[in-house]
């Protein structure tokens, strides 16, 4: 479904992202690890088409998203559901608000209807009582949760990406959404999350990816990456270690 | 210097150009099609609302009040002034012609540039740094027209409003003075006043405001669409803002008033 050939972008004359090949089935679970600045979200933002390569092509089920303007990239976006980091709700609209966004935008829907379909989903992803709250009202696991029941409501996703969706939350919370994640894609569809929590990636993904200096080190799965000779990843992979010990 | 270090800053020199020029388009863009939003669908109509409530009736009470002082201030050092020449009774006139097709919409504006366009620039760049932004754009929902074209069509019709209700309260400020303090004639004051509301006075007054609605709100928006890096990236496209805000507002002051005596036929 995705593919990426010879990527490269840079925010500054310092590319983020160095020559980067991948390619992911759109019934894969791949997690893309590294640390902070290594270019993880850099390759969720290309995806979308929210930024633009400097060389190389980007193919979204075999359509190069390359050269696309904003009209055209609309339809190719429906394919994904993204939560952000930190959900990136609209602050100035409530819970159920941010839920209906899209609702309202894009469905002859009735209010009613409306008000139905946003119970609904913030039932499925355990917040329905904070249905009248605002977004600085909710704790970092209820945001989470919130900015998923928002992009379920978008669209039928073909892909789930998640940028850092476990990333400032206590490990019960961060439990509660790797749960929700799974739970989400036991239908058959993909997802993939960008995170430097390992623990929280081996709980969703099946497929892991490494980046280290805008570079992919490693692209394989869970024992080849608990395996890997490379001193950074072994580095990484400590805090699982340490838990598993 | 040798030529590896020259070709360095050549380079240097070259992306700072092109980095420019990118801006500058990029500028231009988001202004055009800021405006075009206003005629093609959707329509937000709840944010331009929103908009016009937070930069109009928002402003009202900042505008009354530095209008009501500056024309208090101003009739003060005119009458000062005019009184050593016996020539006391033009206070009005002069009062009328300065706030009306000068100093009304200028000090609007700024008060606008420091209050509304700040805020603009701050809101959509924390919009940015929290992904709301990229959220709507991958919502299929075009960030221009649900954010841009509200803020430039209530700037464009919200200033204009406000300067007007400024330039009421600048010449009662002013009144109060040349009557009270300078005891001259309320009647003459009012006379020499209402000679003054031409047309060609009251519409210079009035499209001065619109044009610096739109570039305030055109500078403080792509300045926050722009914001890059954090806290320091949001104080800087916000300061970048009110700056850019009130040097242009300066310069289009100066062309505008050049063309607009031109055009109603004023000879200099």
């Amino acid at each position: 479904m995705i593919l990426f050939e010879n990527v490269t972008f840079g925010y500054g004359p310092k590319p983020v992202l160095q020559d980067a090949s991948l390619s992911i089935g759109s019934d894969e679970r791949v997690a893309i690890l590294g640390g902070s600045g290594e270019g993880k979200t850099t390759i969720l933002r290309l995806m979308l088409g929210l930024i633009r390569p400097d060389s190389g092509r980007i193919s979204i089920e075999g359509d190069d998203i390359t050269g696309k303007d904003e009209d055209d990239l609309r339809e190719i976006r429906r394919k994904f559901s993204i939560v952000f980091q930190e959900g990136a709700l609209f602050d100035s609209l409530n819970v159920k608000e941010n839920v209906a966004f899209c609702l309202r935008e894009f469905t002859d829907m009735s209010e009613g209807e409306i008000d139905a379909k946003v119970r609904e989903l913030l039932k499925v992803v355990g917040v329905a009582h904070a249905i009248d709250l605002m977004p600085d009202e909710l704790s970092g696991g209820m945001h989470r949760r919130v900015a998923i029941a928002r992009s379920l409501a978008a669209f039928e996703p073909k892909m789930f990406l998640y940028d850092e969706a476990t990333t400032g939350l206590d490990p019960i919370n961060a439990d509660r959404i790797c749960q929700l994640i799974n739970e989400l894609c036991k239908a058959g569809t993909g997802l993939i999350i960008v995170t430097h929590k390992v623990v929280d990636a081996f709980k969703v993904a099946k497929r892991f990816l490494f980046l280290q200096n805008g570079r992919i080190i490693f692209d394989g799965d869970m024992p080849g990456l608990l395996q890997s000779e490379n001193p950074h990843i072994g580095e990484f992979l400590n805090e699982f270690r340490f838990k598993v010990d | 210097m040798d030529s590896p270090a020259l070709e360095e800053n050549l380079d240097a020199v070259k992306f700072d150009l092109k980095k420019t020029i990118d801006e500058l388009q990029e500028f231009y863009f988001l202004s055009a099609n800021g405006l075009l939003g206003a005629i093609r669908r959707p329509f937000y109509y709840h944010d331009f609302i929103d908009q016009m409530d937070y930069a109009g009736a928002g402003s009202l009470l900042i505008v009354c009040l530095v209008s009501l002082f500056i024309g208090m201030a101003l009739s003060l050092q005119l009458a000062a002034e005019l009184s050593v020449m016996g020539l006391k009774m033009y206070t009005g006139k002069v009062v009328g012609i300065s706030i009306i097709r000068e100093i009304g919409p200028v000090a609007a504006a700024l008060v606008y540039a420091g209050r509304v366009g700040a805020g603009m620039a701050s809101e959509l760049g924390l919009m940015v740094l929290g992904h709301q932004v990229d959220s709507l754009r991958v919502f299929g929902v075009d960030p221009v027209k649900k954010l841009v074209t509200p803020r430039i069509l209530s700037s464009i019709i919200m200033l204009p409003a406000l300067t007007l209700v400024g330039d009421a309260i600048a010449l009662l400020g002013a009144y109060y003075i040349a009557v009270f303090v300078s005891h001259q004639s309320g009647y003459v004051y009012w006379t020499s006043i209402r000679y003054e509301l031409t047309f060609e006075n009251v519409f210079s007054g009035a499209f001065k405001p619109l044009v610096f609605g739109f570039i305030i709100s055109a500078i403080s928006c792509y300045m926050g669409l722009s914001t890059r890096g954090g806290a320091v990236g949001l104080r800087h496209s916000t300061t970048t803002a009110v700056v850019l805000s009130i040097v242009m507002i300066i310069v289009a002051d100066f062309v505008l008033t050049r063309i607009l005596l031109y055009v109603l036929g004023f000879s200099v």
